[in-house]
């Protein structure tokens, strides 16, 4: 299992590096959303996978990263580079912000405020909340991302763009699993009285996995609007959030699993493109046989990634 | 610094119209192995809860070390070195065995939050540096080898071990053990006295709840005996097993169930 592991990353991000150049533009498109979404599903993996907290509402920090994005290069004349850095902090801040008053509630009641907010968020951008959302069509007619030099003028160029947001994003998501704050998630989960009496603020950590996945869902809305050089409000839709939420739920909470569950729900619909409006029925049985036959998700996170000098007996090892 | 003494001042505790601890007082000195002992019901880890900030009691106050840790939360009394263990095992199932015991490490972790997102060369010395003290509370509890395996998977009597050594990677001042010897069988108890003296020899001041009587006579210096959340008696255990009060509450009908 782990000789696979350490083959099959490489293998895949190899092929994931290759792929676009073997496709022609409607599946170089597919394969963008692919990455697009896999990052927003990560980043609804810290919330939800290993915080445990039911966050129904990860499509509003994807849209408040795509409308910041979108609102300072079309309204304000910000290159599109340049608006990177606040379209990780603005949805980050709102994840703080949010999450501050309501990270207390138990699972159900959380799961209900999240939607909440994402609703508020459609409604305020549908309604050209300041003058500067474009109301229900949005924004369109962004400029292309420059990348220091380097236009990302057609997809394959935003591929690859898309495709370095999401080696970034799994670069933190494996800095976070050998890091204090990233167990402290896992223990806050698995028992949050066993974790505040061993000394886990277990409120400060919620606060941080809001934080950081808002962040990161809010980059994605940057690659999501150099895409399509457009946002739209549903876009960012609350059925959206509960696309990332099921994602989570069926693939399980670890990197395999997300990549799956975005396969899953929006790579094979592209395929069976006649079965297309047939997606939600298959995913909905998909949903319901995967948390039947395997509650923890179809690839669900696996522990006792420990430093090998404290494995003294092999044959005790998990 | 003021000596580590644990004082509870007339502690009182109510669920509704139920006073589960009833203007409790003891001392629990630096040190010490205290035993708290008392029938079913008799409100024991209620007092434990109200001493680690799970509960906030009513009236009263717990002090450790000259300092009211009274309506404080859970992580800021064991930021001041009281640790406990629960009567039924709370360890992280899926967790292995290291991971488990990593978790006591977390208060003494110098990692700052931002670490979590990026490493730097201080953050993986501190990582390093705390699986290492995992390694030696892996030891001390020879778990050594089950330190990959899951916790969910191993036996009652080996879980025991883990939340205890979980709670001493934490390095406390003050462990609290909640019926440690619950459900050990008499060979794991005996193995659990030598540990619980050889944790107090590291200078750790102990503070335990327990039903084994035979136990609890062996282990602590010093007794409280409750009944209905109120002191009935205190002493050392042989001024304890002659107490006819606590013969008449507890004592007496304890035997008469167990031998």
């Amino acid at each position: 299992m782990k000789k696979l592991q350490r083959f099959a990353y490489p293998a895949f991000l190899l092929v994931m590096a290759i792929l676009p150049n073997l496709l022609d533009s409607r599946w170089q498109a597919v394969a963008i959303t692919f990455l697009i979404f896999s990052v927003v599903a990560l980043s609804q993996d810290i919330i939800l996978g290993k915080s445990g907290m039911f966050n129904m509402g990860q499509a509003l920090f994807f849209g408040l990263g795509a409308y910041t994005t979108a609102i300072l290069n079309a309204k304000f004349g910000w290159p599109m580079l340049a608006t990177v850095p606040l379209a990780i902090l603005i949805p980050a801040l709102f994840g703080i912000l949010l999450a501050g008053p309501i990270v207390h509630l138990r699972g159900d009641y959380l799961l209900v405020t999240t939607i909440g907010f994402n609703i508020v968020f459609v409604q305020a951008v549908q309604n050209d909340l300041g003058g500067v959302t474009g109301g229900p069509n949005g924004i369109f007619g962004l400029d292309p991302m420059n990348i220091f030099g380097i236009q990302l003028a057609n997809q394959l160029a935003v591929y690859y763009f898309a495709f370095a947001v999401l080696l970034a994003t799994l670069w933190i998501m494996r800095n976070l699993e050998k890091s204090k704050a990233g167990r402290a998630l896992h223990y806050l989960r698995l028992d949050q009285l066993a974790a505040e009496s061993i000394g886990i603020n277990t409120r400060v950590f919620k606060i941080f996995a809001f934080g950081l996945g808002a962040g990161i869902a809010g980059l994605a809305g940057t690659v999501y609007a150099t895409q399509y050089a457009a946002v739209s409000p549903e876009a960012f839709d609350f059925i959206q959030s509960v696309l990332f939420f099921s994602i989570v739920i069926v693939g399980g909470s670890s990197i395999p699993g997300v990549f799956l569950g975005v396969f899953i729900m929006f790579v094979l619909p592209e395929i069976f493109r006649e079965f297309a409006t047939w997606r939600f029925f298959i995913f909905g049985f998909a949903m319901i046989a995967a948390m039947i036959l395997r509650p923890r998700g179809i690839w669900p996170a696996t522990f006792g990634k420990i430093p090998k000098f404290l494995i003294k007996e092999s044959n005790h090892g998990a | 610094m003021a000596p580590n003494q644990l004082i509870l001042t007339d502690v009182t505790k109510r669920f509704g119209g139920l006073t589960a601890v009833d203007d409790l007082s003891f001392k629990v000195e630096d040190g010490q192995i205290y035993g708290i002992i008392g029938p079913n019901g008799a409100g024991k880890t209620t007092v434990f809860n109200c001493i680690t900030g799970i509960y906030k009691s009513e009236e009263g106050s717990v002090k450790w070390r000259g300092e009211e840790i009274r309506g404080m939360t859970p992580y800021q009394i064991v930021d001041r070195g009281i640790v406990r263990t629960f009567q039924t095992i709370r360890l992280f199932s899926q967790m292995s065995v290291a991971e488990n015991i990593m978790s006591g490490r977390h208060i003494k972790s110098k990692q700052g939050w931002w670490h979590g997102i990026v490493h730097t060369p201080a953050s993986r010395r501190d990582e390093l540096a705390n699986w290492q003290k995992v390694e030696e509370q892996l030891d001390f509890f020879n778990l050594a080898q089950f330190a990959a395996t899951p916790t969910g998977s191993l036996p009652y009597g080996i879980q025991r071990r883990v939340e205890m050594a979980r709670a001493m990677a934490v390095e406390p001042t003050l462990l609290i053990l909640d019926e440690p010897a619950a459900g050990l069988n008499d060979k794991e108890t005996m193995e659990l006295l030598q540990t619980i003296f050889k944790i107090r020899d590291k200078g750790v001041t102990v503070l335990l709840i327990e039903h084994d009587m035979d136990m609890v006579m062996e282990v602590t210096d010093y007794l409280t005996v409750i009944n209905f959340g109120k002191k009935i008696a205190d002493g050392t255990p042989e001024e304890i097993q002659k107490n006819p009060a606590v013969i008449e509450a507890y004592l007496g009908s304890e035997d008469d169930d167990d031998e």
